[in-house]
């Protein structure tokens, strides 16, 4: 392997697929064996993709490492570059490099609760948690609640409307508030009259009470959403310590240098990239600037 | 530390030796600045300068560079830097690069300028603080590391302290041009560092700073400053710890490109842009009191994130001052 951590590898794009109008999952395997055999992520953890001579962009692992010898990332087509790889077809050699960050603390967490917050393209990162913990089975009950916009842009719509129907026996509830009505959410909030609505995703709290020592939340989505649902995890009473959420930034290296990510004021500098994208809500307390 | 004096009458000849070491830049003046530049002779050299408009950096992470050639498909890269030696070094510029060495050397360690920083001899020299240095409110007026050898300024010569074991053979190999320290260099040296004490214009009172800072977020000082600024990010490419680059592919021809960084500066305002348009730091204020927070940010293993150099001082057109804009938001805070 390279000692050049700006080297990126080679990986073949196995399987394109539409998830909405606006995302795509892109399904990759690396072409050297040892290189895929290395690389171990946690979930929340990004990689830099790589299109060569066009450039580069961090992006989110929406797989779970616990399904191995592939890596998924779900892109929305946003500027220039994600553009450019929205044309890219199966059989497609593009570069990544990573993982980088530092993930959510999984092994930490087992045992407990986990109440996933997903909000639009925040379910990304959060379905490789999603995943990880049904498939190890390390945890107590895992929630998710999930707020889009309109049917149409429900992420991995087969998967969580699985979910909505066969989660329980999973330790999974899934809940779904979107925006934008349609037959078909209807159709959907008739079939699952609890856990389908009209709204926004701290809608979806409404009613739902937790063990407060036994629960960690993991929230991801767009910067309004944090303050809406930080308030609802606090009013009850769940500890900042375990409110985790994962952020944004243009990460350019992705390791720490490049200083596109720096946050925070004289008491407390943070690099998105390194000492997140995973930040519990003390650190968003304790670091201005951070959501 | 081990103490050597190098004669004046040796010093051209000493200055020459270092050319078997690498390439010797040092500062010459460059119309009514001062810049690092190659030099062959001592007399090109003004080592009366009060600083060059480029730090030190330049020679490690470079204004622009290439990091990856793309040929047939894949990147090569080209981490073999040539060696060098950096000649007259003020010692807050050598604190600078140990700022620069936290972030680049940190695992995973940036490979060029790694192999920049392991092939290049720091030589530093002793300096008289002008109107825009505070240097010595921040502690780093005097360097204890960072260097092979540092040359201090007598009246008859040099008093050199020994700062690693490449600068110990430097001084080795020329054992003949160095004496030994009598007293009356230790009396001049002494005499030289109190007059030098003594002559600091400006200082900024640390008690407390980050925490007042924080505190001061709201501060119409901030506002007042960012109108007044012209946000051309000079202050970013002449700090000698500002180290954000920005990084984007370039065709050289249909079959070849490289991957460039080049330095970027936190008062653009793309830099803190992410996808889909949103911008962290979308106004003028938010960015001017970023830099101002990046720089006073307090490590307590390694100090703050400005070394009181003065460039951003001396080469802000709009005349904005680092310790007066620290001094008003902190005074604002009633």
């Amino acid at each position: 392997m390279s000692e050049n951590p700006y080297q990126t590898y080679d990986a073949r794009i196995l399987e394109v697929k539409d998830l909405t109008s606006r995302e795509k999952l892109f399904t990759l395997r690396f072409l050297d064996p040892e290189v895929g055999e290395k690389f171990e992520f946690r979930p929340g953890q990004f990689v830099i993709v790589d299109i060569r001579g066009f450039g580069e962009f961090p992006i989110s692992i929406c797989s779970s490492p616990t399904r191995k010898g592939y890596l998924q990332l779900c892109i929305r087509k946003a500027g220039r570059m994600t553009k450019f790889i929205h044309k890219m077809k199966e059989g497609d050699i593009i570069g990544i490099r990573g993982p980088y960050g530092n993930g959510f603390p999984m092994e930490e967490m087992e045992g407990s609760n986990l109440i996933l917050v997903a909000g639009g393209l925040g379910m990304a990162p959060l379905r490789s948690v999603l995943w990880y913990a049904i498939d190890t089975g390390k945890y107590e009950h895992i929630w998710l609640l999930y707020g889009t916009k309109a049917y149409e842009d429900i992420l991995f719509r087969d998967e969580i409307i699985h979910l909505l129907k066969h989660g329980e026996a999973m330790n999974c509830s899934v809940k779904l508030a979107y925006e934008v009505e349609s037959p078909s959410c209807i159709y959907l909030e008739r079939g699952f009259s609890d856990r389908v609505c009209r709204g926004v995703v701290t809608d979806l709290f409404r009613g739902e009470e937790f063990d407060v020592e036994k629960t960690y939340a993991l929230i991801c989505g767009p910067p309004v959403m944090y303050k809406f649902v930080i308030r609802e995890l606090l009013d009850r009473k769940l500890s900042p310590g375990r409110i985790y959420m994962t952020l944004e930034r243009r990460m350019r290296c992705g390791i720490g240098k490049c200083g596109h990510c720096i946050v925070g004021t004289s008491t407390s500098i943070k690099y998105v990239c390194k000492d997140g994208p995973v930040f519990t809500y003390w650190d968003a307390l304790s670091t201005r600037g951070l959501i | 530390m081990r103490y050597i004096k190098l004669p004046s009458e040796n010093f051209e000849k000493f200055f020459k030796s270092l050319e078997a070491w690498g390439t010797v830049y040092a500062p010459v003046r460059k119309g009514s600045i001062y810049s690092f530049q190659e030099v062959h002779d001592p007399s090109e050299m003004a080592l009366d300068y009060n600083r060059t408009m480029l730090p030190p950096k330049k020679f490690f992470f470079r204004p622009k560079e290439a990091i990856l050639r793309l040929k047939n498909g894949r990147w090569e890269d080209e981490v073999e830097a040539e060696p060098m030696v950096l000649f007259g070094l003020h010692s807050c510029d050598i604190h600078g690069l140990k700022i620069l060495d936290r972030v680049y050397l940190d695992e995973p360690a940036d490979p060029y300028y790694k192999s920049r920083r392991e092939k290049t001899l720091i030589i530093g020299i002793s300096c008289m603080p002008d109107e825009y240095c505070f240097c010595k409110s921040l502690g780093t007026h005097f360097a204890m590391d960072g260097f092979d050898l540092f040359l201090h300024e007598l009246p008859d010569g040099w008093l050199v302290r020994i700062g690693s074991v490449r600068g110990h053979e430097m001084a080795w190999e020329n054992g003949e041009l160095f004496e030994e320290v009598t007293d009356e260099d230790l009396a001049n040296f002494k005499e030289f560092e109190e007059r030098r004490a003594n002559a600091f214009q400006k200082e900024l009172p640390q008690e407390g700073l980050a925490d007042m800072l924080d505190l001061a977020y709201n501060s119409p000082v901030w506002k007042k400053y960012a109108e007044i600024c012209l946000a051309c990010g000079n202050c970013n490419m002449v700090c000698p710890t500002c180290r954000c680059y920005e990084v984007c592919d370039r065709w050289m021809d249909a079959y070849k490109a490289v991957r460039e960084r080049r330095y970027d500066s936190c008062f653009m305002e793309n830099h803190g842009l992410v996808a889909g348009g949103h911008n962290f730091r979308p106004t003028r204020l938010d960015r001017f009191r970023h830099r101002y927070y990046c720089k006073s940010y307090f490590d307590p293993s390694a100090g703050y994130n400005c070394v009181g150099c003065g460039r951003c001082d001396e080469f802000c057109p709009a005349k904005i001052e680092h310790v007066k804009v620290l001094e008003e938001v902190r005074g604002s805070l009633k």
